[in-house]
């Protein structure tokens, strides 16, 4: 991370790209799905060597299932490697998640078990793909519509483990946080409070909507299709009070695209809600002392 | 706990319709079947069946877009834009 300060900026997506590029003033960085590059082309990547240098870009990865207990594959990490090292890109991150066992591909990001043998298993594989790589990814935490059963550890428990234990800094999806909070009965303030907020280093916000399970209950899907809620940029102004390090803050849409001043406006909103937190920041340290 | 076994018997009943509807109908034999441990049985007849069914929905949208997302067109459409990008950067 080479930034000094907070930043805002967005996911790339083809259907958003046009009016991103009329609007690069307004956005800091922009955050790319590394897998969608693994297979591409020489004059694909090329494109995206050349975006790269017009303005800070990160990679992001979904598919290689640093938290299962299986070993993370071989020829996936060699692809991350070889995007990093043309893309050179200011950080890379990864979910904590797996996303296939047994042969079987799940197709999208699942929680395991929070227990010690998946922390311990988990770090491995990150200290794989940190030397593979030869980065440290920041890792995000996911949303799940299941508690994983068998679990030994809260969330925010977990979470903390495995990046205490791979030494690896974390990106915070806020709205995954909400969702959880909602699905699952617990309160995001206070998960806040219990992950080591040293080691955040960047933010996902997003969107998502109310669904109703079989059994009529309610629950809050994070399917990056709706604007970012209220409650989501309250829980950045809190994190933004409690970290020391610059954050940098990503606009997660995946469809349903507004007109992009409505996508602006929550870049600003994010901007204004980390101003607030780190006012807060200031004033807590100069009472302290 | 949080064995391979466990992690594959999870993805077997997020991915596979008829997995599911055995382990619902039984879950005790389907579990046991899979290889899990006493204690893993224990654990995964706790799960949250109404969270269970709405993940399985999810995560097959998520395979059915992701075929989609290879089909020739789409992948037509976004080296499109990429170049489009480069002249515009240019």
């Amino acid at each position: 991370m080479n930034s000094t300060k907070d930043r805002v900026g967005l996911g790339l997506r083809p259907d958003l790209a046009a009016s991103i590029f009329e609007h690069l003033d307004y956005i800091d960085l922009l955050e790319v799905i590394a897998d969608d590059f693994f297979d591409s082309t020489r004059r694909e990547r090329r494109a995206l060597n050349t975006l790269s240098s017009q303005i800070p870009v990160a990679l992001h990865g979904v598919g290689l299932g640093l938290a299962s207990c299986e070993t993370v594959q071989t020829k996936l990490l060699d692809k991350m490697a070889r995007l990093f090292d043309e893309v050179r890109p200011e950080f890379w991150s990864e979910h904590l998640a797996f996303v296939r066992a047994g042969g079987l591909e799940i197709g999208h990001l699942a929680a395991p078990p929070r227990t010690s043998q998946n922390v311990e298993a988990a770090a491995e594989n990150l200290c794989r793909a940190s030397s593979m790589v030869g980065s440290k990814p920041l890792m995000e935490n996911i949303a799940t519509l299941v508690d994983p059963p068998g679990s030994a550890f809260s969330e925010p428990a977990w979470v903390s483990a495995i990046l205490e234990a791979a030494d690896c800094n974390s990106l915070l999806d806020l709205h995954n946080v909400h969702a959880n909070a909602l699905n699952h009965g617990y309160d995001a303030m206070e998960f806040l409070k219990q992950i080591p907020s040293s080691r955040v280093r960047a933010i996902h916000i997003a969107g998502g909507k109310l669904i109703t399970a079989p059994d009529g209950t309610t629950r809050l899907l994070d399917d990056h299709l709706h604007d970012v809620p209220d409650p989501v940029f309250d829980l950045l102004e809190e994190i933004a009070a409690c970290s020391p390090y610059p954050l940098t803050v990503i606009l997660e849409r995946d469809g349903a695209y507004p007109p992009m001043p409505q996508l602006l406006a929550q870049i600003q909103r994010a901007r204004l809600s980390l101003e607030r937190g780190r006012a807060r920041h200031t004033a807590t340290q100069k009472r302290l002392s | 706990m949080s064995t391979s076994a466990f992690e594959t018997f999870l993805a077997r009943i997020y991915v596979d319709s008829n997995a599911r509807a055995r382990f619902k109908a039984d879950p005790v034999a389907e579990a046991s079947h899979a290889g899990l441990s006493p204690d893993e049985c224990a654990a995964i007849m706790k799960i949250d069946w109404a969270g269970l069914e709405l993940a399985a929905r999810s995560f097959a949208k998520k395979r059915h877009a992701k075929v989609r997302s290879l089909r020739p067109s789409l992948r037509a459409r976004v080296q499109g834009f990429f170049y489009s990008m480069l002249g515009f950067l240019r």
